[in-house]
This record gives structure tokens, C-alpha cells and sequence, in this order.
């Protein structure tokens, strides 16, 4: 903001890097905050008020809420589910090298073997800490 | 390049020890053998030697500032595993995994202290704090723990966020990720709208304040020892990779950025020392006192000279060295208030001592490290061309000299009985040890900075 009140409005703007090629954004960026603020506001003071036991409750698609949400629940899913995305990325990575895989000859071999590898010592290391194992 | 392989590797294999080994003896045994073949491989390459030849396309330098910092940081883990490595015992069951986050820490240190392009600066960042994040929620039973770890990773991913909005923005100005840009005499705005956000994410990173308020929280609920390797080895690297960025990225612009860092450093010297004072547990006392040490190593960015860097790597050994000892202590004590320490004198006299040798260190008294590194940093901030600024660090400094000191009070002038468990011989004397190295770096400054030269 700094920046944009230094800016001559009355010049025309040439640079594009200049502050004074970004005043319209501020305008903007100004005018967006204040009508926001502004229609918050106003629906607050203007807008009527009835707080009835039904309106404040849970809305669940209409059924009526029963029971806590807080409860401890098995952390496998999402355990799997990091670990699928982990192994999910790694194939991503695989596709751009099968494309260049004549032109970056065997140097681009050995690096696909050390990141595979060091995956591998990921994976092992999952199974041997017993982060798969379904049943406790 | 040495120090960055031979700390990822330790850290596999401190992760397959896990099951490999059950002894936790075995285990700590092993990642002290691991660091110390990471310390020697590190001073090799210092002296010339490189293990690896890899072809980083220019994104990664290991000039002898990193090199030198690079081993800074490693010693101090060392002594950070001789004296704490009990300690982390006892947070949980999942010893051998601490160990390999921890190295995997200090890789993340390697790339942010030698990066030569953003892409590894953003890196470095987040290889560094991803496992701070899971170490500081590792005493999982603890409801404290658990809100400092989430609140770090929020907070920390949003200013991850912000530096990656700057570095984009910095790319669209320049074209380049590359460090070391030459601009014309008409600054692009979006090079100097990058440039804040990168030192708002900067600041958050190494809680400098007006972005330290996670600090206290997060330091205060971590696990004690995790706590120790966060508030020192960690931050000051985060200064390193901050120094490295506005000396080498932003050099040419200085003039845009020098009053807003002056503006934070001043400020962060005023909220820590400050709100230091009020503390009553001297866990979050250290915590304060690491935000106004932060702001004692902003001076360094301000100033940006050649002592400013050698100022900087004798600060972060001082301040590292004397907040580790400290820490060690503050682990095995049963009341971390300043009534817990009432008495300490008179049943450990020994210990006692020595960290008053720390806490001297610290508040920056004559004879110790702290206080060469702090006239390091006031003589390039006068060079530097600011007077009132180093006037009002000086005062600082002063007001920190208060709470360092009742700390020394209550052990020495109180009577109580302070309790501690653990101290076994060996504990004393490596405490010793780095006390030693306090004074000896307080009186030959220069058998550390000889080493950026030769």
C-alpha cells in the first residue's frame, strides 16, 4: 500500500513493473473490502433477529443430530490412505522419466534407482514398524 | 556436501535401527558414532577434501561460511547427544525415530546454509521444520505437547506459505530462481513485494518478533529436550539461511529493506528482553531470552559486513553452546520455576558454576563467548551506520542481565532444595567441557573465525 500511494496518477503509466501500473488493483482491492464491510455490516443492523431452539440447532441434512462427534476413532484409514498417496506420488514421478528415458542414458538410470531405493527403505521401514498391520 | 550425504544416510539408518536394534543402548551408541563420522566428513571438506562430486547445477554451494556453520551446528548436536541423549529417552517409545528426525534436521540445516537458489532455500526450510513439527508433538500423551506441535505446523505452514508466495513473486520480477540478482536503478515492485513476504516468513522462522508469538507457546510445550535442540541449533540456522538470502538476493537492494529490518530487530530486543522479566518458570524464560538473542542476531542482517559474519557464526556457537548446557540442566530438575532452582547452590555446587558460567555467557558478560559475539554485532551495526541502534541494544542487554542473574540469585542467595536427578560424572564433566569452550571462545574468538579464512 506503501508502495501504491507513491505513485503519479496524473502520468500515464508506460512501465508495466511500475507501482503506478498496479493502482487499479488497489482501487479494487480497497473497494472490494469496503462493500464486503460495508453489506456485513448493514445486514446486522437492518436484518431481523428470531433465535428459536430449532433454528439454533445442528443442521445434518435434516436429521435430527444425536451422539458426540469427538470420539476416538482408528487412525488405520488414514494411515493407508497417506501412505497409498506417498506411493501414489512416487509413480507420478516415474512417468516423466519413461518419456525422457533414451535421452537421460544411464546417469538418469542410477538416479531412478536411488529415489526407487531410498522409497524401498520407506516402504520396509513402514511394514517393520507395523504401520499396515489391519488387525491390532 | 559431505555433511548433507552423510546426514541423510545416518538419519536411514537411524530410522532401520529402530527394529534392527533393541537395545536402546546400541541405539544411542550408533548415533553418536554417526554424528561424529558426520563431524569429521564435514571438516574434511572445510580443509578441501570432498567425499562426493555432484553436480548440483548451481543450486547448492558449499562456500566456507556454510562449510563453517555446517560444523557449528553439528558440534553443537554433539554436545546436545552427550548430554541430553537420556533425556530423549524418556519422551516416548519410538527412540531410534527421534535420533533420525534429528539428523534429518541437520540436513535440512546443510541445504538451507548453503543454497544458491530459492527452490533451496524453500528446501532447507522445510526439511528443517517438518520433523521439528513431529518432535515437538512426541510426547503424545501430553495435551501440552499436542497443542504446541499443532499450532507450529499451522502456523508454520502458513508462513511456508507466505515464502513461497514471495519466491513466486521474486521469479516473476527476475526470471530466475537463482540468488544474486543485478537490478537497474528502478526497483520492480514485485521484487521488493517478494522481498517483504520472504522476510515476514524469514522472521516467523527464526521468531523474531512482530512474528514470535507462537515462540513461547510452542517452546513451552514442546518436551524440554526437544525444546533445547529447537531453540539453538535450529534457530540459528534459520538466522544463517536469513543472512545468506538479503546478503546474496538481496544485496543490491539494500537501501528498500534496512530500515524495516532495523525496525525488527529493535522491536524483537524490546518485546524479548521485556516480556523476559515477567517469567516465572525459567523454561519460558529461556524461551523469551531466545527471542531477544534473535534480536541481537538481527543485527547481523542489518549490517551485513564481514564481521556481521563472523559475528554470526561466534553467536550462534555462544548462544548454543550456553543455552544447550542450560537446557541439559533444566531437563533433570523437578520444578522448572525460579523457586525450583532456591538452594541449588549448596547441594550442587559443581553444577552450580557452571551455569553461571552459561548464564554469564548469555547475558553477554566480559571472558565469555556471548560477550564477544554481541561486541561483534554492535561493532558492524556502528560501522553499519547506526548509533541509536546499537545505544538501545546496549540498554537491552542491560535489562537482560536481570533475569539471567535472579536465575543466579535464587541458586546462590535463596534457600530451598532444589531437586535433580541424574547427574552422573560423566554428565558433569562434558558440562564442564562446554563451559570451557565458553571462556576459551571469550578470550580466542579467533580459533573459530580463523577457520571462515583458511
Amino acid at each position: 500500500m506503501f508502495h501504491l500511494l507513491q505513485t503519479n496518477v496524473t502520468q500515464t503509466v508506460s512501465d508495466a513493473s511500475s507501482a503506478g501500473s498496479y493502482f487499479p488493483v488497489g482501487i479494487q482491492l480497497l473497494f472490494v473490502v469496503g462493500m464486503i464491510g460495508f453489506l456485513m455490516v448493514v445486514t446486522h443492523l437492518l436484518g431481523p433477529k428470531r433465535h428459536t431452539s430449532d433454528k439454533l440447532q445442528t443442521f445434518s441434512s435434516g436429521i435430527e443430530s444425536h451422539g458426540d462427534a469427538r470420539q476416538p476413532m482408528a487412525i488405520k484409514y488414514f494411515l493407508v490412505a497417506i501412505l497409498f498417496v506417498l506411493f501414489d506420488v512416487e509413480v507420478i514421478f516415474f512417468y516423466p522419466y519413461a518419456v525422457n528415458f533414451r535421452g537421460l542414458g544411464w546417469s538418469g538410470f542410477w538416479a531412478v534407482l536411488m529415489f526407487v531405493a531410498f522409497f524401498l527403505c520407506g516402504f520396509i521401514y513402514i511394514i517393520k514398524k507395523g504401520a499396515l498391520d489391519w488387525e491390532d | 556436501m559431505n555433511a548433507l550425504i552423510f546426514s541423510a544416510v545416518s538419519g536411514v539408518i537411524m530410522m532401520f535401527s529402530s527394529f534392527l536394534l533393541n537395545n536402546k543402548n546400541s541405539v544411542r551408541v550408533l548415533a553418536h558414532v554417526l554424528l561424529l563420522a558426520t563431524i569429521i566428513a564435514n571438516i574434511f571438506e572445510l580443509r578441501g577434501i570432498s567425499f562426493f562430486h555432484i553436480d548440483t547445477r548451481g543450486m547448492l554451494e558449499f562456500d566456507r561460511f556454510a562449510l563453517l556453520f555446517t560444523l557449528v551446528a553439528n558440534v553443537c548436536t554433539f554436545a546436545f547427544f552427550l548430554l541430553s541423549s537420556r533425556d530423549l529417552e524418556k519422551i516416548g517409545n519410538h527412540y531410534s525415530d527421534y535420533f533420525s528426525l534429528l539428523f534429518f534436521i541437520l540436513a535440512g540445516i546443510v541445504v538451507s546454509s548453503s543454497f544458491k537458489s530459492l527452490l533451496m532455500l524453500f528446501l532447507g526450510i522445510e526439511i528443517l521444520s517438518i520433523p521439528l513439527y513431529i518432535l515437538t508433538g512426541s510426547d503424545k500423551r501430553n495435551l501440552k505437547s499436542n497443542e504446541a506441535s499443532l499450532k507450529y505446523f499451522l502456523m508454520g505452514s502458513f508462513s511456508t506459505g507466505l515464502m513461497l508466495m514471495g519466491i513466486a513473486l521474486i521469479y516473476g520480477a527476475t526470471g530466475t530462481f537463482q540468488t544474486g540478482i543485478t537490478v537497474a536503478e528502478k526497483v520492480p515492485v514485485l521484487l521488493i513485494t517478494g522481498m517483504m513476504l520472504l522476510l515476514f516468513s524469514m522472521s516467523f522462522k527464526v521468531s523474531a518478533a512482530p512474528f514470535h508469538f507462537w515462540t513461547p507457546d510452542v517452546y513451552d510445550g514442546a518436551p524440554t529436550v526437544v525444546t533445547s535442540f529447537m531453540a539453538t541449533v535450529v534457530k540459528a540456522a534459520g538466522f544463517i539461511a536469513f543472512m545468506r538470502l538479503f546478503a546474496e538476493e538481496f544485496g543490491s537492494i539494500r537501501p528498500e529493506w534496512k530500515l524495516l529490518v532495523g525496525i525488527v530487530a529493535a522491536v524483537t530486543l524490546f518485546i524479548g528482553n521485556i516480556t523476559a522479566v515477567f517469567q516465572q518458570s525459567v523454561k519460558r524464560m529461556l524461551a523469551y531470552s531466545s527471542i531477544s538473542q534473535a534480536g541481537f542476531m538481527m543485527l547481523a542482517i542489518y549490517s551485513l559486513s564481514n564481521d556481521a559474519k563472523e559475528g554470526l557464526i561466534l553467536y550462534a556457537a555462544a548462544y548454543s553452546l550456553a543455552t544447550i548446557g542450560i537446557f541439559a540442566v533444566l531437563v533433570r530438575m523437578k520444578d522448572y520455576t525460579f523457586e525450583g532452582f532456591n538452594g541449588f547452590a549448596k547441594q550442587q555446587p559443581f553444577l552450580a558454576g557452571i551455569l553461571v558460567v552459561f548464564l554469564l555467557s548469555l547475558a553477554g558478560i566480559p571472558l565469555t563467548a556471548g560477550f564477544l559475539s554481541k561486541f561483534y554485532m554492535l561493532k558492524a551495526t556502528i560501522d553499519g551506520g547506526s548509533l541509536a541502534l546499537a545505544i538501545f541494544a546496549v540498554l537491552m542487554a542491560a535489562v537482560s542481565v536481570y533475569y539471567y542473574f535472579r536465575l543466579i540469585q535464587s541458586m546462590y542467595f535463596k534457600t530451598g532444595n532444589a531437586t535433580i536427578s541424574g547427574t552422573t560424572t560423566g554428565f558433569k564433566y562434558t558440562l564442564a567441557a562446554l563451559a570451557g569452550i565458553t571462556i576459551l571462545l571469550g578470550i580466542f574468538p579467533n580459533l573459530l573465525t580463523n577457520w571462515l579464512y583458511f
